[in-house]
């Protein structure tokens, strides 16, 4: 399944979301997450397995979940390089963040 | 397995921050004029024109040791729904904001021209905000795939927006 096709559902959007902030989880902590029934979201993930976008790994009695190197942040240097950059600008931002914070509480306390 | 063309990145963070300052780092030109260039580039203005079908335009100007000269990012928004989520395309302008071909401004042949960018906010805590930030770089809309691929992901933001109404 293409990339597009895959992420034209907006669960499975979500779903990839959800894996890009928390890294890794089972089956069953994603399911945990949403309102449609666990065997909705095991569909979804197989449709996320075969667009490449996630991957999964058996651990005893569970499967665990990430995103896949190949579907997401895949073709080499392009994604080190667009990773790179959003990291420069997300310590950029953070930086700004604290600014703005310090400049607002100096302005609360006189 | 994707066409070489179709990429794909999410990349998010928590940032320690309430959420309205947050959504102003996006969407306060003075703000924005801080944080986006590249290292070294200066962003000597910023115009945002928040609302669907606006463009905001950053300037971005290189240091003299690579020629000193102003390049512009545009962001074209399809959807806005504030303080929860950006939808907007990003592309190579002039300073009014209309779309130049990267090849024009002697940018790497690979260089995208249009990219589909998706901006999500969440509120983690009063002081935490959950930033996720997915970019789509898309084939051009004329390839039949580029029409279908764009179909799909309007449903996929138009349904995004109900599951986000929701929560």
């Amino acid at each position: 399944m293409d990339v597009f096709k895959a992420l034209s559902v907006p669960t499975r959007r979500s779903i990839v979301e959800l894996l890009a902030v928390e890294g890794e989880l089972s089956a069953t902590s994603i399911s945990d997450r949403f309102k449609t029934t666990p065997q909705a979201i095991s569909q979804h993930l197989s449709a996320l397995r075969d667009a490449h976008l996630v991957q999964m790994q058996k651990r005893g009695q569970f499967r665990l979940y990430r995103l896949d190197p190949a579907g997401v942040n895949a073709c080499g240097e392009w994604a080190e390089k667009m990773t790179r950059l959003w990291s420069k600008r997300f310590d950029a931002l953070e930086r700004l963040l604290q600014k703005e914070k310090r400049n607002a509480s100096e302005k609360r306390s006189p | 397995m994707n066409t070489p063309r179709t990429r794909t990145l999410v990349v998010s963070r928590v940032f320690n921050a309430p959420l309205d300052l947050v959504w102003r780092t996006w969407t306060d030109a003075e703000l924005v004029m801080q944080w986006w260039g590249p290292d070294n580039f200066t962003c000597p203005f910023a115009k945002i024109d928040l609302r669907e079908g606006g463009t905001s335009v950053v300037c971005m100007r290189a240091p003299k040791e690579y020629g000193g000269q102003d390049m512009f990012s545009a962001w074209n928004y399809r959807k806005i729904v504030p303080m929860k989520s950006l939808e907007f395309i990003q592309h190579m302008a002039d300073k009014d904001g209309n779309r130049v071909d990267p090849k024009a401004l002697g940018l790497p042949p690979e260089f995208p021209s249009d990219t589909r960018t998706i901006v999500t906010f969440e509120a983690v805590s009063a002081d935490e905000t959950k930033l996720v930030v997915s970019q789509f770089d898309m084939p051009s809309a004329d390839s039949v795939f580029g029409k279908n691929a764009e179909l799909g992901l309007n449903q996929s933001v138009d349904k995004m927006q109900a599951i986000f109404a929701r929560t």
